[in-house]
C-alpha cells in the first residue's frame, strides 16, 4: 500500500526526470551543425529533394512545434523513423536495447557477487595477506577504465589463451528463433542448452571486461564500510556473547555495512550503460552502444533522441530498482517512510 | 570469604606492543568476586577498568598488540591456559556483559526479538524462534516491560535509551550466567533512567544470584549496589574494602579525591593529584597489601 505509493511517486519524478532530457537531447540535436536531410540523401541529391526531405521531417516548423509533433507521436509509441536504418526506431531500439542490457545486467550481477564477497574478505582479514591481495587488485582494476580491460581480456583470453569468442553474442552455426532478444532466454526457450552455452560463452569476456572496474569500486567500498562497522559497539556486543567470527562478519559487519554499499554500487551500475559503448566496440557487441555512435555520425535526429531516452529510462528504472533493494535492507529507511 | 570464588585473578598484568615500544597499562591487580558477589572496580577514564572487563571476557586476549599475563580463574577453570574457542564457549553462556550505550550496542538491523533468539540459541542451539519469544517476553517483563511484543518486533533505534538498556539487561540475563561484567551500564543515559535500570538490574541478579563486576568512573553509581569496591589508579589496585569502609573511612588519597567528586555530576572530574607519589608507580603485587603501605603517599 505505502511501499506503491512510493513507487508511484518514485515513476513520477522519473516522468519528470525523462521530459526534460528529452527537451535537452531535442534541442540539442537539432542545434549542432549539419542539415540531416542532406546527410542521408547524399551529396548527390538536389535541393529540391533536400528540401522534400525537410518539409517532412518538419524541420522547418520552429522548435517548439517539432517539439510538440514529437511528443505527440511519442504518445502513440511513435519515435519516428530512422534516418539510418531506414525502420522505425522503435523497431531498432528493441533489436539492440536487449543486447545491451544482457551485457549491463550480467556485468552487474558480477560487480555484486565478485566485488562483495572481496570486500567482506579483505576486511575480515585486515592487514593479512588475503587483503594486501584483494586491495592491490581493486585499485589495479579501478585505475583503467573498462575498454582498457576489454582490449587487455581480449589479448589474454581470446588470442592468447583462445579459452572464449572474440566477437558475436552466440555461435554463428546456432540459428536460434528471436523472442525477447536476450539471448540467454531466447536459447532456453528454444529448449537449445547448446545455444545457451555458446550464449554465455560469448557473454562471460566482454560482460567481465565490463564490471571489472565495477568489481574493485564494490570491493574497496566494502572493505571501507565493513571495517568502519567492525569499530561499533554492535560488534564488540556480538563478541561479548561469544558469536564466531563467521557470524559476527556476516550479521554483524557485513549486513550493516551493505547498505551504503548497495547505494553506490547503484549508482556504478548504471554507469555501466555509458561505459559499454567501447566495450561493444570493441567485442562487436551488436548493442545499443553500437547503434547509438552510428546514429550520432548520420546526424540521425529520431535515433539519437530515442537512443537517449531509452538509457535515461533504464537508468532511472536502474535507480528506483536499486532504492527499493536498499530499503529493504535498511529498516530504518523502510519504517521512516513505509509508514507505521 | 567463606563463598566459592566465581572470578579470582591475581597478578594480572596487560601490555601493548606498538612501534614506539610495549606500554604496561595494568601492573599487578589482584582481584576476586565471589558467588553472587556485587563487586565494583571503580577509577578514573583511563585507569584500566575496561580492559580488565575484557581480559576477563576473554577478547583482550585475541587483541594482536595485547600481551596478557597472570592467573585468571573463573569458576575454578584457568583462563590463561584456554584456547580461544574455549574462551569464546564460555561468552553468552557463563560470562555476559552490559554496555555503556545500549543503543549502539544493539545490532540495528534485525529486530530485537531476533537478537534474543540468537542470544538464547548460545545455550540451546536448536530452540525455536516461538520458545524463544517466549522466554524473551518472560525476562522483559521481568524488567518492567509491559508491551514487551511491541519491542520485541521492534528495531534498537525505534525504542527510547532507557527502553534498550532494559533489553539489553534481560539479554545479558536471559542464559543466566554466573557472571555479568556491567561496563559503564547506562552512563549515556540521563541519571534517572540510569538509576531506575540499574535497581532492574539489581532486582535480577538478586534473583538469579549471579556474581557481578560492575565497572564505574564514579563511586557514587556504585554506593546503593556493590558489596565491595575496588579502586583503580593508573593501572594499581590503589584501595579496596566493603562498600560502606570505603565510604566511611578511605584511605587512600585518590579514594578520597574520587569521594569529593561525587556530588558534581558531571564536568570536573577528579582533582589531580601528586604525579610522582613513588605509592603509584611501584606495582602492587601482594594480595594483602594493607593500607599502611599506602600512607606515605604525598597526597595525604
Ligand atoms: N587496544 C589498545 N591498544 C593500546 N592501548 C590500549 C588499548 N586499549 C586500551 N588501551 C590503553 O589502556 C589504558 C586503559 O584503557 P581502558 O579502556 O581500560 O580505560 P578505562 O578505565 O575503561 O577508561 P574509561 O573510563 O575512559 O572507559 C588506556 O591508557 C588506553 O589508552
Ligand atoms: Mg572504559
Amino acid at each position: 500500500m505505502t511501499i506503491f505509493r512510493r513507487l508511484l511517486l518514485r515513476l513520477g519524478t522519473s516522468l519528470i526526470v525523462l521530459i526534460g532530457v528529452s527537451m535537452l537531447i531535442f534541442s540539442i540535436a537539432r542545434v549542432i551543425p549539419g542539415d540531416p536531410a542532406r546527410i542521408a540523401l547524399g551529396p548527390r541529391a538536389t535541393i529540391e529533394q533536400v528540401e522534400q526531405m525537410r518539409e517532412a521531417l518538419h524541420l522547418n516548423e520552429p522548435l517548439v512545434v517539432q517539439y510538440g509533433l514529437f511528443m505527440r507521436d511519442l504518445a502513440k509509441g511513435d519515435l519516428g523513423i530512422s534516418l539510418y536504418s531506414k525502420r522505425p526506431v522503435m523497431t531498432d531500439l528493441a533489436e539492440y536495447l536487449p543486447a545491451t542490457l544482457e551485457l549491463v545486467l550480467l556485468a552487474g550481477l558480477m560487480m555484486v557477487v565478485f566485488g562483495l564477497p572481496l570486500g567482506a574478505l579483505s576486511a575480515r582479514y585486515r592487514g593479512r595477506w588475503p587483503d594486501h591481495l584483494i586491495r592491490v587488485f581493486s585499485l589495479l582494476t579501478v585505475s583503467a577504465p573498462a575498454f582498457v580491460w576489454a582490449v587487455a581480456l581480449v589479448l589474454v583470453f581470446a588470442y592468447f589463451l583462445p579459452l572464449f569468442p572474440i566477437t558475436g553474442r552466440i555461435a554463428d552455426t546456432l540459428d536460434i528463433p528471436r523472442l525477447t532478444g536476450f539471448m540467454l532466454i531466447d536459447t532456453l526457450a528454444a529448449g537449445r542448452l547448446d545455444g545457451f552455452v555458446s550464449a554465455l560463452h560469448h557473454l562471460i569476456l566482454p560482460a567481465f571486461a565490463l564490471a571489472l572496474s565495477g568489481i574493485g569500486q564494490a570491493s574497496r567500498l566494502t572493505r571501507g564500510n565493513m571495517i568502519v562497522t567492525y569499530e561499533q559497539p554492535s560488534i564488540e556486543m556480538a563478541q561479548a556473547y561469544g558469536f564466531s567470527e563467521a557470524r559476527i562478519a556476516r550479521r554483524y559487519a557485513f549486513k550493516p555495512s551493505l547498505i551504503p554499499s548497495l547505494t553506490i554500487i547503484g549508482l556504478d551500475f548504471a554507469a555501466l550503460l555509458g561505459n559499454a559503448f567501447l566495450v561493444e566496440i570493441i567485442f562487436a557487441w551488436p548493442g545499443l552502444s553500437r547503434y547509438g555512435v552510428g546514429v550520432i555520425l548520420q546526424k540521425d535526429l529520431n535515433a539519437i533522441v530515442g537512443t537517449v531516452l531509452i538509457i535515461s529510462a533504464t537508468f532511472l528504472i536502474a535507480n528506483i530498482i536499486v532504492d527499493f533493494l536498499v530499503s529493504v535492507i535498511n529498516p530504518r529507511i523502510r519504517l521512516s517512510e513505509g509508514g507505521k | 570469604m567463606s563463598a566459592p570464588l566465581t572470578l579470582e585473578i591475581q597478578d594480572l598484568r596487560l601490555s601493548f606492543k606498538s612501534w614506539s615500544g610495549t606500554t604496561e597499562v595494568l601492573h599487578g591487580i589482584d582481584l576476586s568476586v565471589a558467588s553472587g558477589e556485587r563487586v565494583a572496580l571503580v577509577g578514573e577514564s583511563g585507569s584500566g577498568k575496561s580492559v580488565t572487563s575484557r581480559i576477563v571476557l576473554g577478547t583482550m586476549q585475541d587483541v594482536r598488540s595485547a600481551r596478557v599475563s597472570g592467573r585468571i580463574n573463573f569458576d575454578g577453570r584457568d583462563l590463561s591456559s584456554m584456547t580461544v574457542a574455549e574462551r569464546r564457549a564460555l561468552r553468552g553462556r557463563d560470562i555476559s556483559m552490559i554496555f555503556q550505550d545500549p543503543t549502539s550496542a544493539l545490532n540495528p538491523v534485525f529486530r530485537i526479538g531476533a537478537l534474543f533468539h540468537e542470544v538464547l540459541q548460545r545455550r540451546d542451539r536448536r530452540i525455536t524462534k516461538a520458545e524463544a519469544r517466549r522466554r524473551a517476553v518472560k525476562l522483559l517483563q521481568e524488567v518492567s516491560i509491559e508491551d514487551a511484543d511491541r519491542v520485541l518486533d521492534s528495531y534498537s533505534f525505534q525504542l527510547s535509551g532507557g527502553m534498550n538498556q532494559r533489553v539489553m539487561i534481560a539479554m545479558a540475563l536471559i542464559n543466566e550466567p554466573r557472571l555479568l561484567l556491567a561496563d559503564e551500564p547506562g552512563t549515556a543515559l540521563d541519571v534517572t533512567v540510569q538509576a531506575q535500570s540499574l535497581e532492574l538490574m539489581r532486582n535480577m541478579v538478586d534473583r538469579l544470584g549471579t556474581s557481578v563486576l560492575f565497572i564505574s568512573h564514579n563511586l557514587g553509581v556504585v554506593r546503593e549496589f556493590a558489596d565491595r569496591i575496588y579502586v583503580i589508579y593508573r593501572g594499581n589496585i590503589v584501595e579496596r574494602g566493603p562498600t560502606a569502609s570505603i565510604f566511611d573511612s578511605p584511605k587512600h588519597p585518590y579514594t578520597k579525591a574520587l569521594l569529593s567528586a561525587i556530588p558534581r555530576l558531571t564536568g570536573g572530574g577528579v582533582p589531580e593529584i601528586e604525579e610522582h607519589s613513588p605509592a603509584f608507580s611501584d606495582p602492587l603485587v601482594t594480595h594483602n597489601m594493607t593500607h599502611d603501605n599506602m600512607t606515605h603517599g604525598s597526597g595525604r
